[in-house]
């Protein structure tokens, strides 16, 4: 197969789980919510129904596009595109199993978290571009969320980086290989620095991704829709999209980083690569097991104030997140 | 403990998780009405069919939100001749005080609750139309020889 040929063949496979992805979940959150408020969620179209999402995304796609008179033209139709971009290369360095993975990246983990950090822009400029006061104020929450928690963030994975000593994605799930004494899986959530960072990590990806309780941008109850209020027809559905294909990036980050990627705990991983499709089931698994972890903090918690938010991040989580590393460098130089 | 809230919702999320749906699917689930639930105002019959009502207009007089009304002819023989017995349904709030003064349960307060409509002019319905009101005098004649004990003076 020919590199250009290797290439189109990648995008378009991470296309197709993207927006699989996209229409699974918002499925599976209408089911998780509804359960979780006693109720049934869609029932309709399809089995349990189970077409619902794809009935929307028809709706999404034949709908009037829409442009309001007073908007910013250019950044208006860009806004879609640099949110929904950043979201689909995302998923080029997420190790579905040993050999697959779009591009085998050295820095997968920094170039996942860099090619994120582009959403908040995209999102910034959305909510100007659509000169709407709702629209403003919840891109300049999401920015301002957005980059705060993106330091802790990145530093609750740096004590990962250094116990493993790679900052390749496939590079940590191989080092999380065996057990602790032959009991413990030796994955990171099961050593103490390991959950100290997830528990920042947990709490900062959330905020990341504009998760209730940390949806301040979109706050229905105050601002609307926040940054997608003037967006309508398919440009809403790349930035709806976007938001639950982030969902499943972090998701996905996370099960790398802390719960062995597409290992099975107790068996080795020769074993586990030898069965073909076993990792990458595995690996969909445990992302859709986080995933519906944040699904039911979303039906739990009631949305945050944005003040908390940024007191719990700039006077809390980072220096915490600093104390982390200082104290993971400290152990790693002189214990191990 | 701190954080100890924060779990307890989750449980309890997850308890209603396990649950299962309360809901019910209502255009083809129902649930069965109180006995004394209270909805549109609906009029009384007797047995052989004629209307209760006497057109005393006392539930007139009584509605606190004037919705309904009655147009009656009275006869030479001080018959009365209902020819419409109206109802703002679209204005009603239920309170069932026409049924409380009602001298001659002639009204009720039935159980009919879908009562959505698709033309506003259906939110003005005529409870009685061009039918004659109950007297002693007539029901006494339409039941014959069985007289009621009560109005046999």
């Amino acid at each position: 197969m020919s590199p250009t040929a290797g290439v189109i063949v990648r995008f378009v496979a991470l296309l197709g789980l993207m927006l699989t992805n996209g229409v699974v979940m918002i499925y599976m959150l209408r089911k998780v919510l509804g359960r979780l408020h006693i109720r049934y969620g869609p029932i309709h179209v399809g089995w349990h129904g189970t077409l619902q999402t794809v009935n929307d995304v028809l709706k999404l796609l034949t709908k009037e596009d829409i442009t309001p008179s007073a908007v910013d033209r250019w950044l208006y139709r860009l806004a879609p595109a640099l949110v929904f971009v950043p979201s689909l290369v995302a998923y080029a360095a997420l190790p579905f199993s040993p050999d697959l993975a779009a591009v085998q990246l050295d820095t997968g983990l920094l170039f996942t978290f860099a090619v994120l950090s582009i959403v908040p822009i995209g999102i910034l400029v959305a909510g100007w571009a659509s000169s709407n006061k709702w629209s403003l104020l919840g891109g300049m929450r999401a920015a301002a969320q957005q980059i705060a928690y993106e330091v802790p963030l990145l530093l609750s994975v740096l004590p990962i980086v250094m116990i493993a000593g790679t900052a390749s994605l496939g590079g940590i799930v191989a080092y999380q290989e065996g057990t602790f004494l032959g009991v413990v899986p030796h994955w990171f959530i099961f050593n103490p620095l390991g959950l100290a960072s997830f528990a920042i990590f947990a709490v900062a990806a959330l905020v990341e991704l504009n998760q209730t309780p940390f949806d301040m941008s979109e706050a229905d109850s105050e601002l609307v829709a926040g940054f997608a209020t003037e967006y309508s027809a398919m440009k809403f559905g790349l930035l709806f999209l976007s938001e639950f294909s982030n969902q499943f990036v972090l998701s996905a980050l996370g099960v790398t980083l802390f719960f062995g990627g597409w290992m099975l705990p107790w068996i080795s991983a020769e074993a586990v690569s030898s069965v073909p499709g076993l990792p990458v089931a595995v690996f969909m698994l445990k992302a859709y097991a986080g995933i519906a972890v944040m699904m039911w903090i979303r039906g739990t918690f009631p949305r945050v104030r944005i003040d908390q938010l940024m007191q719990l991040g700039w006077k809390r989580l980072i220096p915490a997140a600093l104390a982390l590393v200082l104290v993971a460098g400290v152990i790693h130089k002189a214990v191990l | 403990m701190w954080g100890a809230g924060l779990v307890n919702g989750l449980r309890i999320t997850l308890r209603n998780l396990r649950r299962g749906p309360i809901a019910v699917k209502y255009p083809y689930e129902k649930l069965e009405l109180p006995e004394r639930a209270r909805w549109a105002v609906r009029p009384k019959y007797f047995e052989d069919g004629s209307p209760k009502c006497t057109a005393c207009m006392t539930c007139v007089r009584t509605c606190p939100d004037h919705i309904l009304s009655l147009d009656v002819e009275t006869r030479e023989d001080k018959t009365k001749h209902i020819d419409r017995f109206g109802y703002e349904i679209g204005a009603c709030m239920m309170c069932g005080l026409c049924v409380e003064v009602c001298p001659f349960d002639a009204i009720r307060m039935s159980h009919e609750y879908e009562l959505a409509v698709t033309d506003v002019s259906g939110l003005d319905e005529a409870l009685l139309e061009d039918v004659d009101a109950a007297s002693a005098q007539r029901h006494r004649a339409a039941s014959d020889g069985t007289k009621d004990p009560e109005s046999d003076d």
